[in-house]
C-alpha cells in the first residue's frame, strides 16, 4: 500500500514539475486586469489539457493548467463514517483559513475534498520546487493526520467505555486488579478479565499500538487535569 | 436529570458563603440545573441560623409529568446526611418536592462541616438515585412468572432523554434511545457506541428491541441507536446499588461529554496540524535566502548593499536643504535687524575655497 502512495505521489510530483511552467498573461478581455485563466477558462487558447490521475476509484488529483495558473484538486480517501466526517472537518478548516495558506483555494472543486490555485505571482515569491514539495507533504500529512485523528477517537471512545463499564462488571475483584496492573505498565501486558478479553484485545495487532495510558490521562481527557 | 459531579456546585458555593459569612447576609437564590432540575435558598437576617434549600426535579413515568412524591426511606436518607443539622419542612415550599432547613448552629466546625455541605448538596443526586433504586429493587423482587406482563418503563430525568427499564429472565435491561443534533457526533457516537456494545452485558442496536413495541414513535425515532445495559441481581446488591444506578443516571452526560471532549481534541490537533503546514509553506520562499546566506557570503552583504543608497539620499536631502536656506535669507526681514542687513555675511555659509577669485558676489539689499 505504502508502495502505491510513493508511485502515486512521484506521477504527481511529475506532472506538477512538467506543469508549473507559468508566466504573467494579462487578461484578454478585460484591459489593466490580470486573471487566472485556469478559474475563468474563457480563452480555450490559454489553457493546458487537465490530467487526471487516479490511485483507486476514491483517490484522484486533478491538475489543470493554463498560462498564468495552475489548479490542483484533490480527493481524499475516506473509507468510512468517521473518515468520512474528519476529512470533511479538516480539510474545510484549512479551506476556511486560506489567507494562510496564499495557494490554497477557500473552496474546493465541485466533486473534490481540496483546491490549491497556484498562480504566476506565487511562483516568482516561492521556489517552484518547494512549492512541489509542499504539495506533496501536505498530501502525505493530509492522509497521516486523518488516520492518526480516527486512531485517537477510536482509543479515547475504547477508554472511556472501558472506564464506564468497569461499574457493571460484576467480577469486580479480578477486574480493579487486572486494571491496576495495566494502569501501571508501559503497556498493556496484563491480560484482563475473561469476561473483558474480546472487548479490550479484539484486535491483536492494536495491543501494541495503544500508548501507555495513566489515571493521569484519563483525567487529562475529562479536562480535569492539565490539558495534554 | 443526573449529572457527573454529584454534588450541585452552585448550591454547595451558596452554603458555603452563607456559612462562612462573618455577618448574616440575605439571600433569596432561585436556579435551575440542566434545564429540569429547580433551586430555591432562602436565608433572611431575621433567623440567622436556619437556611431554607428547596428542591424540585422533573419526572416523567409512563406519559404523566408529576412532582413525584418522595418516599420515606429517602426522606430518612436525607435526614441522615447530618443528624440534627436538616429538617424536613412540611408542607414544602410552594412549586417544590421537598424543602429543607438547615440548622447553621448544628453543623459541627471545621473539615466536618464542609463534607455535610458538600453532601447537602447532593440532594438531587439523592433524591433522583433513590427513585431509581427503588425502582430497581422492586423490579428484581417480582415473580418471573409475571414477566410476561412486565410493560417497560419510561423514565424520563431530563425532556427529550427518556429511557426505559423492563424485566427480563434472571435480569433487567436499561434501554437508551440515543439522539444528536450534529451530524458529526452522530458518527463519532455510532463508533463509541458500537464499541461499547462489544462489552459484555452491554449491546447497541441501530433498532429498538422487541419490547419496547408499542412506545411512542417519537421517543423509539433515534439517529445513534438504542444502548442496553444488562443488570443482574448482583449489581443490587448492597453498595453496588448506588454505583449502578448512579451510572444508569449519568449514562447520557457521560456520553454527550465524552463526544464533546472528542471534537475539542479533533481541534486542537487540526490547528497544531495547520501550524506546521504554514510554516512548512513559509519556508519555500524564506529558504533561498537563508541557503545563500549559508554559503559563507557575509550575511550583511545586503545590509551593506543599502547603506551606500541611504547615505546618498541622505546628502542629497542635506543639499535640498541647504539651497533652501540660502534661497530663504534673501526674504527674510527681522524688524529692528535692518542694521544686520547691510552685512549679511555673518549669515551666509562660509565657502573654503584656495583660490580668492572663486568668491562668490552676494547681493545686498
Amino acid at each position: 500500500m505504502a508502495n502505491s502512495l510513493r508511485l502515486y505521489l512521484a506521477c504527481i510530483k511529475n506532472t506538477l514539475e512538467a506543469a508549473m511552467c507559468l508566466q504573467n498573461f494579462p487578461c484578454q478581455e478585460v484591459e489593466r486586469h490580470n486573471k487566472p485563466e485556469v478559474e475563468l477558462k474563457t480563452s480555450p487558447e490559454l489553457l493546458l489539457n487537465p490530467v487526471l490521475i487516479c490511485r483507486n476509484e476514491a483517490e484522484k488529483c486533478l491538475i489543470e493548467t493554463s498560462i498564468n495558473s495552475l489548479r490542483i484538486s484533490l480527493k481524499v480517501k475516506q473509507a468510512d463514517e468517521l473518515e468520512n466526517i474528519l476529512t470533511k472537518k479538516f480539510l474545510r478548516f484549512l479551506s476556511m483559513r486560506a489567507e494562510a495558506f496564499q495557494v490554497l483555494r477557500r473552496k474546493p472543486v465541485q466533486g473534490y475534498d481540496i483546491s490549491f490555485l497556484i498562480t504566476n505571482y506565487h511562483c516568482e515569491e516561492m521556489q517552484k520546487q518547494k512549492l512541489i514539495d509542499f504539495i506533496i507533504q501536505f498530501m502525505e500529512d493530509i492522509e497521516k493526520e486523518i488516520r492518526d485523528l480516527k486512531e485517537s477517537v477510536n482509543t479515547r471512545g475504547r477508554l472511556v467505555a472501558t472506564e464506564f463499564l468497569k461499574q457493571f462488571i460484576t467480577n469486580d475483584a479480578i477486574y480493579t486488579e487486572k486494571l491496576n496492573v495495566r494502569h501501571h505498565s508501559s503497556r498493556f501486558s496484563a491480560s484482563p478479565s475473561p469476561s473483558l478479553s474480546n472487548f479490550v484485545l479484539r484486535r491483536p495487532g492494536e495491543l501494541l499500538q495503544i500508548p501507555a495510558i495513566t489515571q493521569l490521562q484519563i483525567e487529562n481527557f475529562y479536562g480535569l487535569g492539565n490539558v495534554i | 436529570m443526573a449529572y457527573l459531579e454529584r454534588a450541585s456546585p452552585t448550591l454547595k458555593e451558596t452554603l458555603l458563603k452563607i456559612y462562612r459569612a462573618e455577618k448574616p447576609i440575605e439571600v433569596d437564590q432561585h436556579f435551575h440545573e440542566f434545564g429540569s432540575i429547580e433551586y430555591h435558598i432562602k436565608y433572611s437576617v431575621s433567623d440567622p441560623n436556619i437556611v431554607h434549600v428547596s428542591t424540585s426535579t422533573l419526572l416523567e413515568t409512563q406519559g404523566a409529568v408529576t412532582l413525584k412524591e418522595i418516599s420515606s426511606y429517602t426522606y430518612e436518607v436525607i435526614k441522615n446526611i447530618g443528624v440534627g443539622v436538616i429538617d424536613i419542612v412540611d408542607p414544602p415550599r410552594l412549586g417544590f418536592q421537598l424543602t429543607l432547613g438547615l440548622n447553621l448552629d448544628n453543623i459541627p466546625r471545621g473539615k466536618e462541616a464542609i463534607k455535610i455541605i458538600t453532601r447537602i448538596s447532593e440532594l438531587q443526586a439523592i433524591i433522583l438515585s433513590s427513585q431509581l433504586k427503588e425502582m430497581l429493587r422492586s423490579l428484581n423482587f417480582q415473580d418471573d412468572s409475571r414477566s410476561i406482563n412486565n410493560m417497560p418503563i419510561r423514565i424520563v430525568y431530563h425532556p427529550s432523554e427518556p429511557f426505559y427499564v423492563f424485566k427480563q429472565p434472571e435480569k433487567i435491561t436499561a434501554v437508551f434511545p440515543m439522539n444528536f443534533k450534529d451530524n458529526s457526533d452522530v458518527v463519532i457516537a455510532t463508533s463509541f457506541f458500537q464499541d461499547m456494545g462489544k462489552a459484555p452485558q452491554c449491546s447497541w442496536s441501530p433498532i429498538p428491541p422487541l419490547q419496547l413495541r408499542g412506545e411512542p414513535v417519537q421517543d423509539l425515532t433515534t439517529n445513534s441507536g438504542f444502548v442496553s445495559f444488562d443488570i443482574t441481581s448482583r449489581h443490587i446488591e448492597g453498595k453496588r446499588l448506588d454505583k449502578t444506578v448512579w451510572n444508569l443516571l449519568n449514562f447520557y452526560a457521560c456520553a454527550k461529554y465524552h463526544i464533546k471532549c472528542s471534537r475539542g481534541y479533533i481541534q486542537r490537533r487540526m490547528r497544531k496540524r495547520m501550524e506546521t503546514l504554514v510554516k512548512l509553506l513559509n519556508n519555500t520562499s524564506l529558504e533561498e535566502e537563508a541557503a545563500q546566506n549559508e554559503n559563507g557570503r557575509c550575511k550583511y552583504v545586503k545590509e551593506f548593499v543599502k547603506v551606500p543608497k541611504g547615505k546618498l539620499m541622505m546628502k542629497q536631502r542635506c543639499k535640498e536643504m541647504t539651497r533652501r536656506v540660502k534661497i530663504s535669507k534673501f526674504r527674510i526681514k527681522i524688524n529692528g535687524c535692518a542694521r544686520f542687513r547691510f552685512n549679511q555675511r555673518w549669515i551666509s555659509l562660509p565657502k573654503f575655497s584656495s583660490k580668492p577669485s572663486d568668491k562668490s558676489y552676494t547681493k545686498l539689499d
